[in-house]
This record gives structure tokens, sequence and C-alpha cells, in this order.
């Protein structure tokens, strides 16, 4: 028997010599990158890694338009500026959308709002996704030797603040994810309100400094970090029940007096192809019609409003026309009298074809379509294209005037009331609207002006709400509470309800109230 | 693997080349005694002695050292035993005679070795050629269908190359691979398709198949443990002979037809249905009568007809079997298959040939098996999907062609805006649904792969302790894609807006010739060497078997992507031609090492015990987490060799078995081949963002990946009862709870670098019954009939999910709208829909949006909603063969009792407001009848009034044959007329509710096929 166990082993050892392809486990990519090589490989490959993060905002995926950063069923409808807009804009009383898509009516009705809603979740999940991309990179780059890495992380931490601030807004509260606790695998617990609002606060002061007062165009600067504080401070009272509007107001006359920005001498050429020459934006989203391809940047913002059944879109620079979206009459009804009104910004509106009321949402002719965001030259040329090439205006000077102009409105001690004044009437001449007087500036005033000025520019439904005008029935607007001429919607509607995604993965999360 | 191949050539060399000699020696040859042909690998034993040999290929065998007197027991499985007294003859013939009693004697493959059926102590089916379906077989699986206990296979519909979609007890992989091991000759082959291929099956001719052995529970899967958490389909080709050759040619001509189409409106109902509806879209329906201006011509297309057609499918197949080089047996076989898929341009075609030739060398030591397959196909993929979703979606009053002077489109119909269509607004653009005949019409997919599957194994008895084998095995599967897309003059898809001028009419431009092109090439390497010590002892334990073995196998997949885009201003298509990755390449490598060890031992000759424990690693973990052990152990009890029912006469086997196991599951290649870890990948040239620097993304991944493990317990009896085996068969129960199950779920919010990716995150418990029976009614010399059938129960249950309480199945979302229908949810069934419960009215109709309030608080919201589980719970297959005299007939039936499939088709096109135009002027079509809904609400889409019954019954195939024999020489002519998928018998309102995900749209039909043929023995 020994001998025989003695043979056995021998052939064993035999069998056992092809055995040695261990190292064989390691397998190793041929297309992809490790970061260290890289760096190596391309000099620029920091920066390129700053690009991508920048484009978290307005590109759904980095393998064009079909690609998408999050897992969700469709690229295009999940990026993140469209996910602003659709929840800051069609829920309001500014804009209406008409497809019907599961979860879009109820944006557009502001009505029945649940967990499930898809609209809501891309945006969480957008938001969820800048903000450990940025963390990550940060984390990376602090061990490299990149030269630019200190500016590179400022900019990086001003990205993740942006993503933050929509949470706030929006959402009312999440977890906080930072430098310090990237990595835990563990469901982080949920962070209120304030406690976001409290850590984004601290990261825009901590590197307002570090931020140069001009970047290369589409990269962070002084003025954008200051423009996000101004934006925090003055609705600090509905984020953290405290009211800033002093601060608002510092913040607001630092990008007004210490940025360098103009108003652009027309209105309009801050929402054309040609817009990056606007002196006026301070923080623009890059959309390129060939290299920065997305469903979901102003794209989306111009051929929603778009339809070749009742307007000429190639004039706008469309190849496509989604005719989706059109503007209510608590929009163009701000001017008064279309016909007569002077104002440049009533001219905005595409009415051939169309009926001033929008007694079915869903009829194409039913509300004016918005022209305000076009795809076409500011002088008028057009070389029409699939994709837009027109800039979204993220922070611009003229929502600096106005938040100056309510906070002050507001109490803010540090300003004057005839410069608030001053400032309105600013905006209004350079649209060749009339000037109004010192006691014609109140604060409905002040946001009828913001929905002239900033309607469709992601705004208006955080406006509402920090004037009380959102929920309840104290206004009315078509099709809110998913009623012709509107009506109450509960309170529970100031923030929208988290994903059902968000509560399943992370136990410590907590639905909003009424939900 | 160089290094692999060189040692393999040391150990050849170093073989030892030795013969012993003894005095008394006697050599003989084994016949069939029926028809007088050589009879390979029986049992040549001498009784009390240890001393055995077994015959050669030609059936001769030699034995040395004997002593007069001795005798020798010939024996073989399915033969009556013959014993010889020795009394020094030199040289004897011996006649074995055909034992009815033991033709059930089947050989199973346990992977690397086998066993005879009666001592296997694992679950496990055989499935062999004379009970497979009959009929038109383009791939092996269809053979398979409803033939065995405890298997599931649900293609995706009747497309020629369909996926088979093949699951072996339930669900219990989620996001990785979850179809089971397929081994072909000893090779396994990789689950994961080729570019261009549907069906993993497709690619080895069905007509070499001589078995399949389906390896159930853990105890017989546990050799291939890495791999084979959820089963291993062990596919066995046929042989060569030593005798005179043999030849055979098949040929099978089918004709296919669309059984049912979906009941959608034709052009006399639309129209009035508008009328009635929407009299404000009257105006859009038809196309302007050029020669009444302001008139309509309104035409009646049957779409679906018109994408859908008769097929012709031919299938020729020619073997031969004989010996050469004095002996060697040979296999050779070349096949050639032409399908038509029932939608227009879907064309299939393979030409398949195989080799297999099995020599042996000094003296039967050396057994060496080559098997060579090689295979081309190519088809015209179509976009099946679209071109059905147009066909019901079309308004039927537009022609297929038109004739209009403006039409620009190779004479088929599109709506544009055009001058004389009422409606112009001065563009020509495309309006609407795209004519889905031309979308078929004006595009060629092309998808052309050449495979080579191939091994060859040496099996080394040692000369110098023969009880000791060593094989060694090198397998080979490499393939080669191509595929291209092609468009037409004047196509559809191609007709883009030339943006170089600016002033309306805006001009177009067509797009022909290429649109797409990839290359892959995937290289697959199977490398295995192990030893097995078997020894035959006396007393208490009676035979030893212990294996010991290693295995690699390495897995490459490459290619090069060639893509197109429009030019944004000119329209004209041209190459996208990324600068950081310019040909779109992609490459992914997977390994996995293993080693193994198994030991059989018997006692008393009724006990077997088996026990395997092998350990895997895999590529695709991180090192510290790449091993897994995967221990399993099985008991079989030969009941009947037990003295108290030795003489039973009407038990003829009875075998209980029983046994437990731990396999593994690694292949999340679908998440790409390094999940854990960190690596960056280039933008490609339209994902730019700042000006000057090339973008790059983190991609995400998963640090603490590993393996997904399923532990089986399994309870099993094998019967064979009555005179002739008049039934038999056998049940099994098992439980297999699966842990770490690799599932995309989603991350906690912030704490990834995406929402969704792999995790070791859920564990789901599977729990069934099967039964398996075969009953021989009645047999005689001139008749014999038999009836066979199986029956399986598997309930799956979600233990955990995440940390959640459900997470998004794959494969769950309805179409279009991102809305999630089945989840694996804590406590249910995987896959289930989680809806509402659909409250209807008096009339029986659902009330649009009313839901019963089940939890009872007033509001209707997602804690309302219920579980329906998709998935059913049993799956039956029963067949009945039949032989009188010179006929036969064949007839295979196959269903599932229970199990849910949302009717999309009524979700989709099941309301009125369906018709009317979202954006420009087309109109769309709907059911036809009474419509429910106006429109279809958020809620109402997840409504339980959607799902229904997906029991079914299907007649699988059926089969009349009459054999002509002694044509000239001993030649047999065997003639036949058939049908597949006959008759179809369900309550479901819609095509057909045999649907893998269990969301029925856009379903390509799965056709019933007349088909005749003849085989031609010679």
């Amino acid at each position: 028997m020994k001998i025989i166990i003695k043979k056995i082993a021998v052939a064993f050892l035999f069998v056992m010599l092809f055995n040695s392809c261990s190292s064989e486990l390691d397998t190793k990519p041929v297309v992809e990158q490790s970061f260290e090589n890289l760096l190596l490989q391309d000099p620029n490959a920091a920066k390129g890694l700053l690009s991508r993060m920048y484009a978290t905002f307005a590109l759904t995926g980095s393998n064009g338009p079909g690609s998408s950063d999050i897992v969700t069923n469709d690229a295009g409808e999940s990026g993140f500026l469209r996910g602003i807009i659709n929840l800051q804009d069609l829920t309001t009383d500014n804009v209406k959308n008409r497809w019907g898509d599961d979860g879009l009516d109820q944006l557009t009705t502001t009505s029945n709002w649940t967990q499930n809603n898809k609209f809501f979740r891309y945006l969480f999940d957008r938001v969820y996704y800048t903000v450990p991309q940025t963390t990550n990179l940060i984390i990376a780059l602090q061990n490299t030797n990149v030269s630019e890495k200190a500016q590179y992380i400022s900019e990086l931490r001003f990205l993740r603040s942006l993503a933050y601030y929509y949470m706030i807004d929006c959402f009312g509260k999440g977890v906080l994810v930072t430098t310090e606790n990237y990595g835990t695998i563990s469901p982080l617990p949920e962070a209120s309100r304030t406690d976001l609002f409290d850590y984004v606060e601290s990261e825009l002061l901590a590197i307002e400094n570090d931020l140069p007062f001009s970047n290369e165009y589409g990269r962070a600067n002084k003025s954008a970090c200051r423009m996000l504080l101004a934006k925090l401070y003055l609705n600090a009272e509905v984020y953290t029940g405290v009211s800033r509007y002093n601060d608002a107001l510092i913040y607001s006359n630092k990008v007004i007096t210490e940025g360098g920005f103009s108003l652009a001498p027309n209105y309009l050429q801050n929402f054309t192809a040609d817009n990056n020459t606007s002196p006026e934006i301070i923080f623009p989203l890059i959309a390129d019609a060939l290299t920065s391809q997305s469903y979901g940047n102003t794209t989306y913002l111009v051929n929603a409003s778009m339809n070749a059944d009742t307007m000429p879109i190639s004039l706008f620079g469309a190849t496509d026309g989604w005719g989706g979206n059109r503007a209510t009459k608590a929009w163009y009804g701000l001017f008064g009298d279309l016909d007569t009104s002077t104002d440049a910004r009533a001219q905005l509106f595409w009415r051939a074809g169309h009926t001033y009321e929008m007694t079915d949402y869903k009829t194409w002719t039913n509300g004016y379509p918005s022209t305000k965001f076009r795809n076409s030259m500011f002088t008028g040329t057009s070389s029409p294209t699939s994709f837009s090439s027109t800039d979204f205006p993220m922070f611009r000077l003229a929502d600096a005037y106005l938040i100056y102009a309510e906070s002050v409105l507001r109490g803010a001690t540090s300003g004057s009331s005839s410069q608030a004044l001053s400032y309105v009437n600013e905006l209004r001449a350079r649209s060749n609207a009339s000037s109004i007087s010192q006691s014609q500036l109140t604060l409905d005033f002040i946001l009828d002006e913001r929905g002239r000025e900033l309607n469709m520019e992601g705004q208006r439904r955080t406006d509402l709400i920090r004037f009380g005008k959102f929920t309840g029935g104290d206004y009315l607007w078509p099709w809110k509470g998913n009623s012709l001429n509107g009506v109450s919607i509960p309170d529970t509607y100031k923030v929208f309800p988290l994903p059902l995604s968000a509560l399943d993965s992370n136990p410590n999360l907590t639905q909003n109230t009424g939900y | 693997m160089k290094t692999i191949y060189k040692k393999l050539l040391f150990l050849f060399l170093i073989l030892p080349i030795s013969a012993v000699f003894s005095q008394t020696s006697l050599s003989g040859t084994v016949l069939d005694a029926s028809v007088n042909q050589p009879l390979p690998g029986v049992n040549v034993i001498v009784q009390g002695a240890n001393n055995s040999t077994t015959t050669d290929f030609d059936g001769k065998f030699q034995l040395n050292g004997l002593k007069n007197g001795d005798v020798i027991v010939v024996s073989y499985i399915g033969y009556q035993s013959e014993s010889i007294k020795f009394s020094g003859q030199k040289e004897i013939k011996v006649q074995l005679k055909e034992d009815l009693t033991q033709l059930q004697e089947v050989v199973v493959q346990v992977g690397y070795g086998s066993v005879k059926k009666k001592d296997a102590t694992g679950s496990v089916s055989v499935v062999t050629d004379k009970d497979f379906n009959k009929g038109a077989i383009l791939s092996a699986d269809q053979l398979l269908v409803g033939k065995a206990t405890g298997i599931r296979i649900t293609n995706d519909g009747g497309a020629p190359d369909s996926a088979p979609n093949i699951r072996i007890r339930g669900i219990s992989s989620l996001n990785a691979e979850a179809s089971p091991l397929l081994v072909i000759d000893n090779v396994p082959i990789d689950n994961r398709l080729a570019a261009g291929q549907g069906n993993p099956l497709s690619l080895i001719n069905p007509n070499d198949i001589e078995s399949f052995t389906i390896l159930k529970d853990a105890s017989a899967t546990a050799i291939y443990g890495s791999r084979a958490s959820n089963g291993v389909i062990i596919i066995t080709t046929k042989k060569g002979t030593s005798g005179v050759p043999k030849y055979t040619y098949s040929s099978t001509f089918s004709f296919g037809k669309v059984n049912n189409l979906i009941d959608v409106r034709d052009g006399n109902s639309f129209a009035q249905f508008i009328t009635e509806k929407y009299p404000e879209h009257i105006a859009k329906l038809g196309i302007a009568d050029p020669n009444n201006p302001g008139q309509r011509i309104l035409y009646n297309t049957d779409w679906q007809s018109e994408i859908f057609r008769n097929t012709i499918s031919q299938d020729h197949n020619f073997s031969a079997r004989a010996s050469i080089f004095n002996g060697v047996p040979f296999r050779a076989s070349v096949g050639f298959n032409n399908t038509q898929g029932v939608v227009i341009t879907n064309d299939y075609r393979r030409v398949s040939a195989g080799v297999k030739v099995t020599p042996t060398f000094f003296d039967g030591h050396l057994k060496v098996d080559v098997n060579a397959k090689g295979f081309s196909s190519r088809k015209n993929s179509v976009d099946s999907g679209g071109a059905i979703g147009a066909a019901l979606n079309m308004d039927p009053t537009k022609p297929v062609y038109g004739s209009s002077p403006n039409n620009r489109f190779e004479g088929y119909y599109q709506q544009v805006s055009d001058p004389t269509d009422g409606n112009w607004d001065g563009s020509y653009r495309i309006q609407g649904q795209l004519n889905p005949v031309a979308l078929l019409k004006q595009r060629e997919r092309p998808e052309s792969i050449d495979k080579f599957l191939g091994n060859i194994e040496f099996d080394y008895k040692m000369h110098f302790l023969p009880e000791l084998r060593a094989v060694v095995n090198l397998g080979i599967e490499s393939s080669k894609s191509y595929i291209r897309e092609i468009y037409a003059e004047n196509a559809l898809q191609t007709y883009k807006i030339d943006g170089t001028t600016s002033v309306a009419p805006d001009s177009y431009v067509f797009n022909p010739g290429l649109n797409y092109k990839e290359r892959q090439t995937i290289d697959n390497k199977t490398f295995d060497a192990y030893l097995v010590y078997t020894k035959k002892l006396s007393g208490f334990m009676s035979r030893v078997e212990m294996q010991g073995g290693h295995n690699f196998q390495s897995f490459v997949n490459q290619g090069v992507k060639d893509n197109y885009i429009y030019d944004i201003t000119t329209g004209v298509r041209e190459l996208n031609v990324n600068p950081q990755n310019p040909n779109n390449r992609y490459f992914g490598k997977m390994t996995l090492e293993s080693y193994f060890g198994r030991a059989n031992v018997d006692f008393l000759d009724k006990y077997l015990l088996t026990m395997t424990l092998r350990a895997d690693a895999s590529s695709l973990f991180p090192s510290d987490r790449r091993w897994g052990y995967f221990p399993a152990a099985g008991l079989a009890w030969k009941m009947k060799e037990e003295s108290f029912l030795k003489n039973i006469e009407s038990i003829n086997d009875l075998k209980l078995r029983v046994g437990y196991g731990v396999t593994g599951n690694s292949d999340i290649r679908s998440q790409g081949y390094y999940p854990y870890t960190a690596l960056f990948s280039p933008g490609n040239q339209n994902g730019q963002y700042l000006p000057g620097v090339n973008i790059y993304s983190a991609n995400a991944f998963n640090p603490n990946l590993t393996w997904e493990k399923s532990a089986t317990t399994n309870i099993g009896i094998d019967f064979d009862l009555f005179k002739n085996g008049f039934l038999s068969g056998s049940v099994d129960a098992y439980i297999r709870k699966t842990t770490d199950l690799l599932a995309t779920v989603q991350f906690p919010p912030g704490q990834f670098l995406t929402n969704q990716f792999v995790s070791n995150a859920a564990a789901i418990t599977n729990k069934g019954i099967e039964l398996s029976l075969t009953a021989k009614l009645y047999s005689s010399d001139d008749m014999n009939w038999s009836v066979s059938g199986n029956m399986s129960y598997n309930k799956g249950k979600v233990d955990e999910v995440n940390g959640a309480t459900r997470i998004a199945a794959s494969g769950g979302g309805l179409p279009g709208i991102g809305r999630t229908l089945s989840y694996h949810a804590i406590g249910e069934q995987p896959q289930s829909a989680w809806v509402f419960e659909q409250v209807y009215d008096n009339a029986g109709q659902p009330i649009p949006n009313v839901f019963v309030d089940r939890n009872g608080d007033g509001s209707i919201n997602d804690d309302d909603k219920y579980y329906v589980a998709l998935v059913p719970n049993w799956n039956f297959g029963f067949s009945t063969t039949f032989n009188y005299k010179k006929f036969d007939l064949n007839a295979s039936f196959r269903g599932q009792l229970g199990g849910n499939v949302y009717n999309s088709v009524k979700y989709q096109y099941g309301w009125e407001q369906k018709v009317v135009p979202n954006i420009s002027q087309n109109l769309n079509n709907n059911l036809n009848g009474n419509l429910p809904f106006v429109t279809i609400a958020e809620n109402s889409v997840v409504s339980d009034y959607f799902l229904e019954d997906a029991t079914f019954l299907r007649c699988e195939s059926l089969s009349i044959g009459y054999m002509f024999d002694k044509l000239f020489k001993s030649a047999t002519l065997r003639l036949y007329v058939g049908a597949n998928n006959l008759f179809l018998i369900t309550k479901y309102s819609g095509q057909d509710p045999e649907n893998f995900n269990g969301i029925d749209t856009n379903f390509y039909p799965r056709p019933r096929v007349f088909n005749t043929g003849v085989t031609i023995d010679f």
C-alpha cells in the first residue's frame, strides 16, 4: 500500500506541475486605465477629470447623448439640468408640459406626487452621483503632485456644494457624504436640511478665498461661489427657519461690485447659441452641438419648446421639435398685453397658431411656447443642429441684482433701497420696460420681476416657496393641483418626496412628511 | 497557456512505453449477438481474482495471468452477462444478447468522469436522443425543452436564434449569470454570447447530440464548483464505431406560420372609431387623393400581415461512422440549416461540421478523445421588437407603398409633411410612426460567426499502476464575429435634414450604406489535469475511487467597432472617430482556476458515498476574496441490494439518494471584466466638456465582491417497478439556499460612485419537488407504447435584499416609461409584480384609477400594493412514443401551471387616446373593441388588471413516421411528417403566455411549424 501511495503522490505532483496559473488570475484591462497610469499617460488628465465633474451637471454621460452616469431607463431624461428645469419650472406657474410620460403630468399639474415618480429620483440620483464622484476625485488628487491640485480641489468642493444645494432646496434632507466619511459602506445617517445647509455654507466660505476672480470659461470663479452663498442665505429662512438676508445682501453685493460682470446689452444675448460671449454670465453649463451632446442640457430647453407643426423651428436653430413645453398666462400675463408691451422679454413667446388660455395642457396649441432659449445666434443667423450649442446661465448678474433688491426689501441693513431700485430699473431698462418708482418696488413686484427675468432658468419653485405662494390657495395658476384654474395644494409640496429607491437602500432615511 | 502546451508535450515524451507479459493469456472478441457487431467497452473480469479488462473499440480484449478453471465474466450495460470457464483457450468469441430488462441502464456524465445511472449519488436527469423533441429543430435547447424535471427553458420568442433562458430549479442568481453551466464534450462553454449570437446552443448541430445530462443538486454539480451554482448541462455528442461504416443522411423541410395576430383595429373599424370618438382628427385618416383635392383615400392595411410571412426552412445532415487506420473509431458529420424567421428578412443560415476520433494506444492504456466542431452562421438580424411595435401602432388606413409623386422612400409610404397632404408646414419632415415594412426592408444587418469548439483528452492508465489514471484535457472555444449594418438607398432612417440651408422648405439628404461595423474575437481555453485512482476491494468497503486535479480556464473577449454619426449641420453620416479610442476597442479577460478532489467509496456494493471538494478562484474578485471553497457529499443506498427487497420481483431497482453541497457563481461579466478595480475610461468625442482636455470618467466598482454561494440539500428516490420495467422514474425534493447573491442594487445614496452596482447583497431560498415517470404501457415484438412525463414544483423566496425590503428585478421594467413592475422583495418569490388591486364595475370592466384600499387607511398609495409572482411554480412535460410494426408516433407536450404574465399589449394599445397624435399629424392604432381606459394614469400602469394567469399547455412536437427497411442491402429509410408548436391551450387573452420576464411586449411570435423529412441509414 505504501508503494501505491508513493506512486500516487508522484503522479499527483506531476499533474500539479501544470499549475502555475495563479498569476493569470490578476487580469489587466487594456482600454481602461488606473489613476496612476492615467496621470502618467496624459499630462492633462487631472484637468480632464475635473472637466468630467463640471460635465455632471450638463451631460448625462461621457459617451454621448445615449450614455448615462446613473443607472436609468432613459439617459436623456435623467440629466441634472433637465431635472432642475423639470422640478423647478414645470411644477410652477410658468411652463407646462404635455407629453404625459409617467410622472410628468404630476409635475405639470402639481398633484399626486409620490415616491415612485421617476423625475424626483433622477434629480436625487444626479446629486448623489456628483457628490461621491467629486469627493472621490478630491481624495485621489490629494495624494498626487498635480501642480494645480489646490485650485482643482476648491472647484470640486464648489461643485459638490452646488449639487448639495439642490438636495437642500428640493428634498429638504439627505445624507451628508464628505471627504472625511467617504468610503463608509454602512448606510450613513440622515442629514437634516440644517445639517446640509451648515455644511454647504462652511464649504463655500472655506473656498471663497481660494477661488480666483476670473477663471477659464465654464469653471467656477469666486463670484460663482458667492452667488451660491447668496442664494443659500436668501432662502435660509425656508431652509433653516433663520433668516439671513443681511448675508444674502453682502454676498450679492460682492458679486455685483467685485466680480467684474456687467449686464449684457440685450437680454436675449444670455440665451442664444453664442451666449458664451455674454458679459453677464457668472457660471454657465456648457453645451456644444458637437462635442457636448446631451438630451439633458439646453437641448431639452430648446427642443421641448419647439414644434414644427406651428413654428419654423429651423429659425431657432433646431432640427427637432419635441413639442412639449409651453408657457402659461401666469408667465406671459406678467407683461400685460403682449401686443403692446415694449418689454423685450415679452417678445420671446411664439403666439401664431396658439391660444392664450391653456384649457387643455395636453394640447400643443394651448399656451405660447417660450422662445427664450434658442440655438440660433443672437444676430438671428441659424444653422440648425440636433443638439444645442447654447450654454445654460446657471448664475448670471441679473439674479444678483434681484437678490440685492429683495434682501433690502426683506430688511437687510447694509444695503440701500435706492440702490435696490436702481438695480431693478437697470434690468428693466435693458429690456426696454418702463422704469418703476421706489413705491412700486415691493416684494410682490420682485416676485413678478423675477418671473419676467428668470423664468425657465430653474428658479421659479424656490422663489414661489420663499414668497409663500407655492402651496396653499393664495396664489393659483393654470393647472395647479390638476385643475384648470388652479386649486390649493398642501404644504407637503414644499419639498419633494424622497425616491423609493433611496429609502430602500438607506434605512436611515425617512420620507418627507405627507408622502 | 504556452507553457502549458510545453508541459503537455513533456508528458507525452516521458510516457512509459512498457508492456507487461505473462504466462497464460487469452484474447477474445465480444460481439452483439443480434447484429454481429463488435462491442467496445465491455467489462471482462476474472471472477474472484483481481484481474479485469475492458474491450477495445473492435470488441477485442486480452487477459493475462489466467489459470485453468478461472471463470471469466463478460458483462455490458444493456446485455445479459456471459460466463466462460477458462481451460487454456487462446482465443474466444463471445456473443452477448440484449437484456430487455436492463435497457434503462444509462451512463451519466458526472463531470471529470461518468457513472452508471444506477450508481449515481446525485440528482441527475438524462435525456437521450430517443427522447428528444422531433421535427424542425434548430438549436440544442429545442431538443430538451419539456423533457426533464427541474429545468425550465423559456426562449425569448420565435426568432431563429432566440435566447433559450434556461433555469434549473428556479431563480437563484439575480445579476450574475443565471444560466446553467454548459459542457459540450468536456469543454465548459461560455454562457456569454459572442457578438451576433442569440443562443449559446445554436452553434452545435442538434443532430450530433447523443445525450444531455442535467446535474441539479450540489452533490452532483460540486465537482464543477465555481460555475455550477445554477446547475450543469453536459452535452455528449455521438461517437464513432469500429465496425462496418455506417452513414446517415437526414433532411427536414418545415413550413412555419404565425398562429394568431394581435387584435388591433383594421382600416374600417379604425376609421369608424376616429369618426365617433375623435372627429377632429378625421382629416388625418388615409392619404390625400391626388386626383380629388381635399379628398382622402382610406386604405385597409393589416400591418402585422405585412411584416410576418409564411416560412420555408430546411435542414440537411450527413454523418458517417466508421473506423479509420485499422480500428480507430471515427465519426464525422456535416450539416446545413436554413431557417426563415416569421418576421420578413429575418433569415438564418448555418453550416456545421464535426469530427470525433477516439483512438487508443499502448494496449488500451492510453485513450484519446478528439473532438473538433466548426460552425459558421449568418443571419440577418432584424429589430423585430421595433418592427412589431411599429406594425401594431401604425394607422391601418395608410398604405404600405406610396404612389405620391413626392414619395422619397423607394416607394414605401411614409407620412411626411407634404404639400399635397393638407397640412404642409413648409418642410418635408417625417411624421409619426415609421413604416414597419420599410424599417425591415431598408436595413440589412448581416451578423456572421465562425466558431470552433474542440478538445483533446488523454486518458492514460498507468502501466506501473493500472488502478491509476491520469487525464489531461485541453479545450478551445474560439469564435470570430463580424457584424455590419447597412442601409438601402432612400432609407427612412437615414433621411436627415441638411442644415446648411436655413430657409424653408428644408432640404434633406439620404445616407445609404454602412451604419455600423463590429468585429469580435473570443478565445476561451480550458485545461484540466487530474488523476483517478480506482480500486475494487472485497469486504465492507467494496470499491474506492479517488480523484484529484486542477483546472484552468481563460476567457478573452475583444473587438473593435465602427460607429457612425450624422453630421450635425449637413446631415451626412460619417465615421465617428474617438481620438481617445479610435477603433472603439474593447477587451476583457477573465480567468478561473480550480483544484478539485472527489472520493467515491462503495460499502458492500450498496451504500455509495461521494465526497467532493473544490477550491475556485476567479479573476473577477479581488485577490483577498478570490478563493471560494465548495464541499459536497452524496450518499446513495441501493435498497434493491438489501436482502429484504432482493427477492421482490415487482421491484427491479430502488435507490435512495441524499446529498448536500455548496456551489458558487462568480460570473458578473455583465458588469465588466474588472468590477472590483478603480478604473478610468475616456469619454467619446460627443461627451467632452471643457475645451482642450480629454474627459475621463471614474468607473463604478465594488472592492468587496466575492463568491455567490448556493447550498443545496437534496433527497431523492430512483425506482424501476414491475415486469419489464413497466414503471420507472424518480422523485426528488430539495432546498437550495443561495447567499451573498451578486445583485445589482441601489447603493446607499452618495456612498458609491454611482447609484446602482453589483454587490453580494441578496439571499434566496428555493424549495421544490420533482417527479419523473416512464410507463411502458405495452411492449411486444410488433408494438410498443410508452408514456413518460415529468413535473416540477419550485418555489423561491427572497430572504434578503441589500438590507432593504425590495430591489428592482432586472428585466422587470415596463416598456418605455421607466416604471418597474417586478421586484425581488423580502418574503416574496423572486421576480414578483408589485401591483394595485383593480376595482371593477358591475359589468366586470375595470374602473380607471380606482383600486382596493388594501390596508384600509383611506388613501391609495404604495402601501396598498401587493405582490404577484410572475414565474410559475409548476412546470410539466409529457410525451408518448408508439411503435406498431414500421409505424412510429411521437408526441411531446409541455406547459406550466400558474405564473402570471403582464399583458403589456393591453397597456400600450388598450386605451382610446392612444390614437391621438402626440407630436405632429400621425394617428396611432389601438386595440379593437370597447376599451376600458381613455388614458392610462400613473397608478393604473401597475394595476393587477394587466396581470393574467400564464398557465398553458403546448404541443411541442408531434411526428408520425414510417420505416422502409431493406431498401437496398441493409439500408433503412424513415419518412415522417410532423408539427412543432401545433397548438397552445391557455386562458391568456394575449398571444402567448410563455414569457421569460413575464412582460408581454412586442413579442416575436412562436410560429406553428409543419415539417416533413426523411432519414436514411446505410
